[in-house]
């Protein structure tokens, strides 16, 4: 029995793969539709902030992410823009990732189209950026000195949605959603040193580092990975990619349950029994 | 709706490229090895052209032309830094370094003191002005990241040997250490998974009959390849293989 009981310790590993991948994909083919029932607090401290700007407020989107962190971090921006759209918020874009001008542009082609919002009048993309910290520093007298044109090379002085702003105190809220450390420079270079409030969208794996930014309220709100993603999809009411992973979450998240409790009950009966 | 076929294109690359990348995990074979290259190369040709069109040319280029010369000595500088690899000048390099070390110190020290040290302090010590006001719930909550705050500093200490009331504080230290690592490490694995959620969701919608069925045939292609190998290379399973 014992020896029976121990072949499942060397169970070949690409079984497991194989079996993830199965419980992951089932759920694409045939959503199972398991609720997403808990929304936790950071998430909607986020929305809150943005609930309660009224309309014509200009809302900064550092849109940090390139295609490597996209499953995570595209939902929830496009949550964040349809939630801004739907306030009727003026919104300006950000990027110091390279790779994510064409998320970007992508987000906004789709998300603009459904709110029937212009580009110049009610949203503007600015350009990639090398060298945040210089461009962060300029952005707190005159944005004008770093930003002159949008990612399209058109001047931007004098654009409708950039009526009455020229620097973070214009600026309601600034939210960044990043795979990166880009929202700590956000948080310690903008939001503590010039007092605007800073939130944040990040990865599930950098999600408890912001713990302690968000009990001291130097972030005003946290959306963490893909199942907080689906919980700001709930929020606004408007499912999307985020939501409909949390069926294949909650699966693979049962499956690596199944295997650690079975895997330790079998160690436990080998090792007394 | 028929796609246009740069886009029909496009899922046979990315729906080729994310199962050669994933043979992997069955076993090492040259399609993997060709998406690694290209994957290598494509990165490396992305970064040059955006050092190009987006440092290079609206930061140097322009400028110099538009006769606004002081760019040059910051850009100099930098070029200065490449002087590491020839070692007679190599000592010119310091000069770009030490520009970017006092910059760099500058910024970063009063922020780092600021929102990391300060603000995390009072952000500990505050709900206790206010415990009247609070629920007990918040105070309880209050209370643990005050100790555990205390309890992990305690654990850092390395100046007084950790025995007698010491140990037992930096063993609580420890506790709150693991507490932290099991949720991060959970977390990890979440986000792992969405991730690998991410590119399943994009096999699916390229196994589509707009994208010609791209993901099914490459993956038959696959398996095809795998069996003719494993005939072809005597029919050992493949961990004998790669103990081999």
């Amino acid at each position: 029995m014992k020896e029976t009981l121990q072949k499942f310790f060397k169970i070949d590993r690409r079984w497991i793969f194989l079996l993830l991948a199965v419980t992951l994909f089932v759920p694409i083919v045939k959503p199972i539709g398991l609720p997403n029932k808990s929304i936790s607090q950071a998430t909607t401290r986020v929305y809150e902030n943005i609930e309660k700007l009224p309309a014509g407020s200009f809302l900064l989107l550092s849109l940090d992410y390139d295609p490597s962190t996209r499953p995570e971090l595209h939902p929830m921006a496009m949550a964040l823009v349809r939630h801004a759209f739907s306030r009727n918020l003026r919104v300006g874009v950000v990027t110091y990732i390279a790779g994510s001008t064409g998320l970007i542009e992508e987000l906004f082609a789709k998300v603009g189209k459904e709110y029937n919002k212009k580009d110049g009048t009610d949203y503007v993309i600015l350009p990639y950026q090398p060298n945040i910290l210089a461009v962060m520093t300029q952005m707190s007298s005159d944005m004008y000195g770093i930003y002159s044109k949008d990612r399209n090379g058109t001047p931007i002085a004098g654009m409708p949605v950039l009526k009455g702003v020229k620097s973070y105190k214009d600026m309601s809220l600034v939210v960044c959603v990043t795979g990166t450390a880009i929202l700590d420079y956000w948080v310690a270079y903008v939001g503590d040193k010039y007092s605007v409030p800073v939130a944040g969208g990040v990865t599930a794996i950098s999600q408890p580092g912001y713990g302690p930014y968000l009990q001291t309220n130097q972030l005003k709100g946290l959306i963490g990975g893909m199942k907080g993603a689906a919980e700001y999809e709930s929020l606004i009411k408007q499912p999307g990619k985020g939501t409909s992973g949390i069926d294949a979450l909650n699966l693979a998240h049962l499956l690596v349950l199944v295997l650690i409790l079975t895997s330790n009950i079998i160690l436990l009966f080998v090792k007394y029994f | 709706m028929a796609l246009d076929t740069s886009i029909i294109a496009g899922g046979w690359l990315a729906a080729g490229l994310t199962i050669f990348l994933f043979s992997f995990l069955y076993k090492d074979n040259p399609f993997f090895k060709i998406a690694e290259h290209l994957y290598l190369g494509a990165g490396m040709g992305w970064l040059f052209q955006v050092s190009v069109t987006s440092v290079w040319i609206p930061k140097i280029w322009e400028p110099v032309s538009k006769g606004e010369l002081l760019v040059i000595i910051p850009s100099v500088m930098g070029l200065l830094l490449l002087t590491q690899f020839i070692p007679k000048i190599s000592w010119l390099s310091r000069y770009g370094f030490t520009f970017m070390m006092g910059y760099g110190s500058g910024l970063a020290i009063p922020a780092g003191l600021s929102t990391d040290f300060m603000s995390q302090i009072e952000g500990t010590i505050r709900p206790f002005s206010k415990l009247a006001s609070m629920t007990p719930f918040s105070i309880l909550s209050s209370l643990i990241v005050a100790a555990g705050t205390i309890c992990v500093l305690f654990y850092f200490f390395f100046s007084v040997e950790h025995k007698g009331h010491l140990k037992k504080v930096s063993n609580v230290g420890i506790y709150f250490l693991m507490i932290y690592f099991g949720a991060a490490f959970g977390n990890t694995v979440m986000a792992r998974f969405s991730l690998l959620y991410g590119r399943f969701d994009d096999l699916f919608t390229f196994s589509g009959a707009s994208y010609f069925y791209a993901t099914q045939a490459i993956l038959a292609a696959m398996v095809i390849y795998f069996v003719i190998h494993w005939l072809v290379s005597g029919r050992k399973p493949a961990s004998e293989e790669e103990a081999a």
